[in-house]
């Protein structure tokens, strides 16, 4: 039983982990219908920008977040005003958008390389190791705080969707473009906005992954792939879709264990990759946009 | 009779023939051109720089010493060296283009097993000697390649070598009899051969040594959990793991947060490294072994390896070397020492020279050997380290090498 308990609070932690890094992939696809390819180099320059200024200026990483968010916002709006907004849009864009921001990442990776060498880095602070008991389990401050990140991140997602006059503009924008150019609003200004956005909860997954694994160059893969599955389970565009498939996609990761060998648990989330796409498309939440 | 169209011939090649570069003989040639790749950019850049440091080490030493004696003459040594950018498919390609367009006289090695693996076909398909000491994964020598020289010992002697010292402190009474291990082992040739080591040990042991946990993992985890908690649920004594350095930081981070504690607790080749400390803390890691291929601590028994530590700290302004560039700069002094004895660069000879030739050496136990039997890779001992909590990593096995005594029963464990 004890086992089990242990197992769960496992899940919910990496569930936390997982969503953190797939909602600013989802806000994207949702409302420009662009798959980010440059996001796992964005959750990469995250991790590097929190590390710099814990390494340089002895900043806390969980403090650093504001500045990750404005520097990755910033980077995202200039990506979309400089690159993006010169693709065609729907499925003729995809494949040129797929190799554009692929080429971002990969641009990235190498700035990272020549600004910081292959080297392995990892963010240390005093409680980077320490743990509170919880349900009978020690569990660590780091992955707690990452939980409770992933939560207020999609609450305050929702209220800025639901509750500002910008929110419902991406709603009324990602549902149809074209009307919304013919009642006034800014439809470019909107996208730029929600890279920036999407590009920011990247960097904030980036700085958050920092305080927890070491990094290089080359982090930022196996975090977009995670996001991917994450984003496809939960149903392309819906943000609460997107929560509800991290923590689907970690309890079957983390309590695979029970029946299979360690190795093959990262494939179980593949696997349900596959067969959401074959028997439910839409996700296993459907494609509400941003719902 | 020969009539006079076979003459005019046989005339004709001849002429060709005499009119071809012969094979330059050493008193000819004015340089030895040695090529090589290493990955200097790229996942294993770091790694890559170190070697070239030991690299450009053996090459220095030699060319101030006024060069190579190659029958009687002596000539100086060229590296041409590429970078393969941690890729296979460029390693590849630079290495035939080392020895088909820039015409190398013989080649040294890149870093990590499956570039190594990848480009020493080229070796051997162009029947060139390649001494590397990048590539540890024993499947590389199965191959029984002829032109192929390896000495990174096999990563299976790393689990021998750490249960070699284990078993030692069981017969002192330090560790229980029966004792249980959790084997954890990367996805990779590095960790199957480390698996290998550790459980035929185990399996030839009578019951003194159980694996009661053996599972792998992918590389580069996001979460430990379910794995550690399998490890803690089956109350082993022993929790030995064979990982690259961010699973390393990763899985032990959560080991500590989760109450975690062993009697004896390594990461095989991990451990020692700053990095490592100052990413986990020092209190953190203490107590840990690893198992490393050199260490500048040799050197207080081998004369080769002081003579290497000097040179290193007087080139690269006292800083001490690490076993990357031990074995950069081993694995060219070797090729030279081969090159010496075959009294040429012939590449036949060259490789007759490495095959048949015990070599004095820096590795621990001060000879190199590259015997067919196990596909010409060196089988030298690994030397296990364990951090101390003065920040000190020093060597507690073999008994010959060793600086300090080491402690079997993790202190930070309860009793």
């Amino acid at each position: 039983m004890d086992r089990l308990v242990d197992l769960a609070v496992s899940a919910v932690l990496l569930a936390g982990l997982y969503a953190t890094m797939a909602y600013g992939l989802g806000l994207i696809y949702g409302v420009l219908r662009v798959v980010n390819l440059a996001h796992g180099g964005i959750i990469m320059a995250g991790a590097y920008l929190g590390w710099q200024m814990h390494e340089r200026l002895g900043l806390d990483p969980y403090l650093s977040i504001p500045v990750v968010l404005l520097v990755t916002y910033g980077f995202g709006v200039l990506l979309y005003r400089v690159l993006v907004r010169h693709l065609p849009r729907g499925a003729a864009g995809g494949p040129a958008s797929l190799l554009l921001l692929f080429g971002v990442w990969l641009l990235l990776r190498n700035v990272a390389y020549l600004l910081f060498t292959g080297n392995d880095q990892a963010i240390t602070t005093s409680y980077s190791t320490r743990a509170v008991p919880l349900l009978g389990s020690f569990v660590s401050l780091n992955r707690l705080a990452v939980l409770g990140i992933a939560v207020v991140t999609p609450v305050a997602l929702h209220l800025l969707l639901r509750r500002t006059y910008l929110g419902r503009a991406i709603r009324a924008v990602a549902q149809n473009a074209d009307s919304c150019t013919v009642v006034g609003v800014d439809v470019e200004r909107i996208y730029a906005i929600t890279f920036g956005i999407g590009s920011a909860l990247a960097g904030l997954a980036g700085v958050l992954s920092a305080t927890i694994f070491s990094f290089n160059p080359a982090f930022g893969s196996g975090e977009l792939l995670k996001s991917f599955v994450v984003v496809v389970l939960g149903g392309l565009g819906s943000v609460l879709g997107t929560g509800l498939a991290a923590l689907i996609l970690a309890v079957a990761e983390v309590f695979a264990i029970l029946v299979l060998p360690s190795y093959l648990t990262a494939a179980v989330g593949f696997v349900m990759l596959v067969l959401v796409l074959v028997l439910r498309p839409g996700g296993l939440f459907g494609q509400r946009v941003l719902g | 009779m020969t009539s006079p169209r076979t003459l005019s011939l046989a005339l004709a090649l001849a002429a060709f023939a005499l009119g071809l570069p012969a094979p330059a003989a050493a008193a000819d040639r004015a340089k030895i051109v040695v090529g090589a790749t290493l990955p200097l950019t790229g996942a294993e850049a770091r790694v890559g720089g170190f070697y070239k440091e030991g690299y450009d080490l053996a090459f220095a030493e030699v060319n101030e010493a006024g060069g190579l004696e190659v029958g009687g003459k002596k000539l100086p040594v060229e590296l041409v060296l590429q970078d393969d950018t941690s890729t296979q498919a460029t390693a590849v390609s630079l290495a035939d283009r080392l020895v088909n367009s820039d015409k190398v006289d013989l080649l040294l090695g890149t870093y990590a097993s499956h570039l190594v693996e990848a480009q020493s076909t080229v070796a051997e398909q162009n029947q060139i000697p390649y001494v590397n000491g990048g590539g540890g994964a024993t499947k590389i020598y199965k191959r029984k390649f002829r032109w192929l020289f390896g000495l990174l010992s096999p990563v299976e002697l790393l689990g021998t070598t750490l249960m070699q010292w284990a078993d030692e402190q069981q017969k002192a009474g330090k560790l229980p009899k029966p004792a249980k291990i959790a084997l954890v082992w990367e996805n990779t040739a590095h960790g199957k051969d480390f698996r290998t080591g550790i459980s035929e040990f185990a399996g030839k042991s009578g019951g003194a040594w159980q694996v009661v946990v053996d599972e792998s993992f992918e590389l580069n985890g996001k979460d430990f959990a379910a794995l550690l908690g399998k490890v803690k649920a089956a109350g082993v004594d022993l929790f030995l793991v064979d990982a690259h350095l961010p699973d390393y930081v990763t899985m032990h981070r959560q080991y500590v947060s989760s109450g975690m504690c062993n009697k004896v607790v390594s990461y095989g080749a991990r451990g020692s490294e700053k990095d490592a400390v100052q990413a986990l803390g020092q209190e953190n890691v203490n107590g840990i072994l690893s198992g490393v291929w050199w260490s500048a601590q040799l050197a207080s028994s081998n004369p080769q390896a002081k003579r290497f530590v000097d040179l290193f700290k007087a080139r690269y302004g006292g800083r001490t070397p690490e076993w990357y560039q031990a074995l950069g700069y081993e694995t060219a002094r070797i090729l030279f020492a081969a090159v010496r004895k075959a009294g040429s660069t012939d590449r036949e000879a060259v490789r007759k020279a490495l095959a048949e030739t015990r070599f004095e050496s820096l590795l621990p136990g001060g000879w190199a050997e590259f015997k067919a039997d196990v596909g010409q890779q060196v089988q030298n001992g690994f030397v296990i380290q364990q951090n101390m909590p003065d920040g000190s990593s020093p060597i507690v096995y073999p008994k010959e090498v060793a600086a300090a005594a080491g402690i079997a029963a993790n202190p930070r464990c309860p009793k």
